[in-house]
């Protein structure tokens, strides 16, 4: 591993609450420091956990969306186990470019893992299991007693033929939830086919159609770089599981059946497109990196890179001119002197929005990200620069706050990590470990849960079943 | 890039994104002037010149030094639109696409009866 | 990738009805027959512009009585955006009944009842507490310290009320170097990092792109809405008690991005744009279509040229691909997965594959590619997803009979259940149109305090 050439992180050491609040008075400390002392993720295993209780079998393979659900669930504490072909999950062998170099290799087994599901791979055990199989099923519906909640995600009705779905696996359980995840939904004229993987879910949506530069500025429809809709989707079922869950513990005693499709989590938060097109036949277009709604509201270049800068009402247009009045002079004089950008209505316009990003570029090109970051926020201005992912590993607030942390597996080293972001006072979501080797805990999840003895591992083996 | 034209003062917005690295010609939108010029990182290093032919990139809008705006086919670049006839300020709307009642325009205070507005109480 | 063991129905070619099983359990129709997740369960939502307000309206979606808590008269700032400042929906509220809502307000606040506060006096705050004594869940997100300062944060309301879900999201958290940073979504998204990966390849001439929801909001609020619910489950089964929870928005954005920062740290890269294909998966991207699908049409968004997602990753699939496009010599220069997948591979593959598809539209092209079986999704745009009869049979996009403001398409809840569904009820409602209701109920105040009070511009 090429480890020994790269700087250990941090580069620069992580700052300390004196260096932090130094300066400040006790008062303007106080709510800051009173938030440290209840949410710092220090504190994370002196406290319970809010989903001990909840046993999660994710059976999803070959797409992110289930492991993204069991994620949420996962960090909050359930124990999560993860139902894997026998050679692992299709995921396992994805890595940028199909670069065996940039995989993780488990030190004992010398099984490599590629960092897309090395980083989702989070607080979870993996179990192998053939559902191809009769013998596989079988162990499967046993299961399945065990379970709160299962995930899977294969093609619409291909775990009903088999026997082991929804309509199963409530007789065997009734209290069970189960979640199936996917791209375009089980029912309906475009339901999910085999195979079909984000960014399918992002073309289907709207999403594609709305991201990049117009045409007329040189641009294309654009897919989010991530497997993003896979993320949303995912959230949404983990929604949907807790309130399974809520309604079972405190109503009804049983489970229920939830679906959750990536393209509808989107189609959900696309805002007023749908109203938009209702109300007057407007479909909606790319705008880049401008707003349709708000101006200003963007990001643009700048001296060293990318740089966001917000403020659609008065009280904060005029303190973004006055910023750069003090470089541009007539600038500001120009923008103060123009009707057409009197009104905050007006400035939404087409042409509006162009002499507005025209005239902060003038004053944006002689300024860097960090520059133009502190002179405007003298104004409380928020803007901030596009960052990357070596800054952003080694931004101050962001290792402060522990946004970015490393992590040491016994299996695979240091892994550098995006953390939870569920902090809380009483019981935060957290990092328990970080990736698994394919079938880690049959020996621990076979036995406890259904009493294998040394010959039903020797024999279901022999079968390829784990 | 603010481009002021050397000949009638027009000023000619050329917009962020497309002329921030840009060699070329563009077209002054008033006097159709063609200048040549060369930016790196939204700063202008060659330029403008006078120049001939067709230009290679439209300003993205234009405006006298008295903020009469100058835009059009062949003149500046088309703006993205939602429909044919986008207008870009608040239009009233009484019906929706489906020819149903919505309540899209503005109202005065003896249209209404509680926060609603009378005419689509009156269909509850 | 073991797409093709997987066929459709590998049992006995049959679907036993699942399909049609399906179809009748999550049937947006039945939605209202079925009893709520939340019901009972009652969220204050003290938020401006999305990413506090969505949070809230997960819960409202499931049945949780939500009460919008907005400034007097006009309201919180969201209720003033509208896209290209055209569609307005009105009244604003009683007092303002000239101006209207505008449509960025949309989405985040379903299902919720609408009352007004004036915060900043000990009346409002005395108001809001006796709401709070009486509540589950508090959502806001105002800038750190402020309702703390005003008397009514965790640290005052969990006093009065010990089973309290308090709930704060913002942008970049209440401590640490950044707190006092203000955020919108798009500077989350681009502090974050998944801002900096998007969009074309720099070689390319690309820029980065930001993702054209306000996806560090509204995912932001999911992330939220998970935690509450996860606090609201351990409170109800385990210890009594509420509890705070914090999430920023850049954290979130951070979380999500994939491979980027263990490949970092392991070896120093930066992850960088790819465009519109993919960096582990070839072919794996979305591509031009030559033609338009309406070329006459008077709606510029309908008339530009079409684009399509081919997905076809598997050596099989691939073979498949090249052989239904005619081009050979593609097919056996790239046979091999770990040769395609290669940046100079596929700076030849697409390329090719717009040279296929130049002068065909995204229907055609999907067309040849459905029925040689490999998979694609053409690029749909806004008008193409609101009338596919895939999302309006699902319910994904819908008409609502809104009670305020008539027939609006609006988009359903983003995901299904079968005994207890999320819905929709109402999209939005005026200003303080429900203070008497609320007030009443929750506050014992009579007609003429309310009257005082809303003349005083204190609710």
């Amino acid at each position: 591993m090429s480890s020994e050439k790269v700087a250990p992180w941090p580069a620069v050491p992580i700052l300390k609450p004196e260096e932090v609040y130094a300066g400040l008075s006790d008062q303007a400390k106080d709510y800051p420091l009173y938030l440290e002392s209840i949410v710092r993720q220090e504190h994370n295993f002196e406290k319970p956990e809010a989903l001990a209780r909840l046993r999660v079998f994710d059976t999803s393979t070959r797409m992110m969306i289930g492991h993204w659900c069991s994620s949420m669930l996962s960090e909050l504490g359930a124990e999560v186990i993860q139902v894997e072909p026998p050679g692992g999950d299709p995921m396992r062998k994805l890595t940028p470019f199909g670069k065996r170099d940039y995989m993780f290799v488990d030190k004992e087994s010398g099984e490599p893992v590629g960092a897309h599901f090395l980083h989702e791979m989070r607080n979870k055990l993996s179990v192998t299991l053939n559902l191809e199989t009769e013998e596989g099923r079988e162990v499967f519906k046993k299961m399945a007693v065990h379970a709160d909640v299962i995930i899977e995600n294969d093609p619409p009705g291909h775990r009903d033929s088999l026997g082991i779905g929804y309509r199963q696996l409530r007789e065997i359980n009734p209290k069970l939830i189960y979640c199936w995840v996917g791209q375009l939904g089980q029912w309906g004229p475009h339901k999910d086919k085999p195979g079909a993987l984000e960014p399918t879910a992002q073309a289907a949506c709207g999403f594609v159609h709305g991201t990049g530069d117009p045409k007329e500025f040189g641009g294309q429809p654009t897919r989010s770089a991530l497997w993003m809709a896979d993320h949303v989707g995912g959230t949404s079922a983990a929604m949907g599981i807790l309130a399974a869950l809520l309604y079972r513990e405190n109503v009804s005693g049983e489970g229920q059946f939830i679906e959750a499709t990536a393209a509808e989590a989107i189609i959900r938060i696309l805002d007023y497109s749908w109203a938009w097109y209702g109300m007057d036949g407007s479909i909606r277009p790319r705008f880049g990196n401008w707003d349709l709604a708000i101006n200003i509201y963007a990001v643009n270049p700048c001296k060293d890179g990318y740089m966001m800068v917000g403020g659609g009402h008065d009280r904060l247009w005029y303190r973004i001119w006055r910023t750069v009045g003090d470089e541009h002079p007539a600038v500001e004089e120009d923008i103060l002197g123009d009707p057409h950008l009197r009104e905050v209505a007006d400035r939404l316009a087409m042409n509006q929005q162009i002499k507005t990003y025209t005239m902060l570029g003038e004053w944006l090109k002689d300024n860097s990200r960090s520059e133009a970051e502190r002179k405007l926020s003298k104004q409380q201005v928020a803007s901030g620069g596009v960052l990357y992912v070596n800054e952003v590993a080694e931004y101050p607030h962001f290792k402060y706050r522990g946004h970015v942390a490393e992590y040491e597996s016994p299996h695979y080293g240091k892994i550098l990590y995006g953390t939870t972001p569920f902090l809380q006072h009483k019981t935060p979501g957290r990092l328990k470990w970080l990736g698994r080797p394919t079938g880690f805990d049959n020996e621990d999840v076979y036995r406890r849960l259904l009493g294998f003895t040394r010959d039903d591992f020797a024999r279901l083996r022999k079968e390829s079943v784990i | 890039m603010l481009l002021i034209c050397p000949s009638c003062k027009t000023k000619n917005f050329l917009d962020p994104y497309p002329f921030w690295n840009f060699e070329g010609t563009t077209k002054c939108a008033s006097c159709k002037g063609i200048w040549r010029l060369k930016t790196v990182s939204g700063v202008c290093v060659s330029g403008p010149e006078k120049a001939t032919g067709e230009p290679t990139l439209l300003p993205g809008f234009a405006e006298t030094q008295n903020y009469e705006p100058i835009s059009g086919p062949g003149v500046t670049r088309p703006a993205p639109r939602a429909r044919k006839d986008s207008a870009c300020r608040p239009i009233p709307m009484e019906k929706n696409i489906r020819g149903n009642p919505i309540s899209g325009h503005p109202l005065k205070k003896e249209d209404l009866v509680g926060s609603r507005s009378k005419a689509l109480a009156a269909t509850a | 990738m073991a797409a093709e063991t997987k066929t459709k129905h590998s049992g006995n070619g049959h679907d036993n009805g699942f399909e049609d099983f399906c179809r009748s359990v999550f049937d947006p129709k039945k939605e209202f027959s079925k009893p709520e997740a939340l019901k009972g369960v009652r969220v204050l939502s003290c938020t401006q512009y999305i990413l506090g307000p969505s949070c809230a309206s997960y819960l409202a979606e499931l049945g949780a009585e939500v009460i919008k808590v907005e400034a007097p008269r006009r309201g919180e700032a969201m209720r003033h955006t509208t896209p290209f400042n055209e569609p307005f929906l009105y009244p604003l509220s009683k007092w303002v009944p000239e101006r209207g809502t505008g449509l960025g307000f949309l989405g985040a606040n379903p299902n919720e009842y609408f009352c007004s506060i004036d915060f900043h006096r000990p009346e409002g705050q005395a108001l809001l507490k006796k709401l709070v004594a009486k509540s589950d869940v508090f959502v806001e997100n105002y800038r750190p310290g402020t309702f703390d300062r005003w008397g009514i944060g965790y640290r005052q309301l969990k006093e009065i009320n010990p089973r309290l879900v308090y709930c704060w999201l913002g942008g970049f958290g209440g401590w640490g170097p950044g707190r006092v940073r203000a955020s919108y979504d798009i500077l989350g998204q681009a502090q974050g990092g998944n801002f900096g990966m998007t969009g074309k390849q720099e070689f390319m001439g690309g820029s980065p792109s930001k993702h054209t929801i306000w996806l560090a909001d509204y995912w932001g609020g999911m992330m939220g809405a998970v935690q509450v619910l996860a606090a609201l489950y351990y409170r109800d089964k385990v210890s009594g008690e509420g509890t705070f929870t914090e999430y920023s928005q850049v954290h979130g954005v951070t979380r999500q991005l994939e491979y980027a920062l263990p490949l970092y740290g392991r070896h120093g890269i930066t992850r960088e744009r790819w465009g519109n294909w993919d960096t582990q998966l070839c072919v794996h991207g979305i591509v031009k279509c030559g033609k338009s699908t309406l070329p006459d049409s008077q709606n510029p968004q309908e008339s530009e040229e079409g684009y399509i997602l081919i997905s076809a990753y598997s050596d099989g699939d691939f073979a498949k691909l090249c052989k239904t496009i005619g081009n050979a010599d593609l097919g056996s220069k790239y046979a091999k997965a770990d040769i395609r997948i290669k940046p100079d591979a596929q700076m030849e593959i697409y390329p090719a594959l717009e040279k296929w598809a130049a002068d065909k539209t995204k229907e055609q092209a999907a067309s040849i590619l459905d029925n040689a079986g490999i998979l694609n999704q053409p690029v749909w745009n806004a008008k193409e997803v609101a009338t596919n009869p895939h999302w309006t049979e699902r319910g994904a996009v819908r008409w609502l009979d809104d009670p305020t403001y008539g027939e609006l398409l609006h988009q359903g809840p983003s995901y299904k259940m079968s005994a207890t569904p999320p819905r929709l009820k109402w999209a939005l409602k005026p200003v303080g149109a429900d203070n008497e209701q609320i007030f009443g109920k929750l506050a014992g105040l009579g007609p003429n305090d309310i009257k005082r009070l809303e003349d005083q511009e204190c609710i």
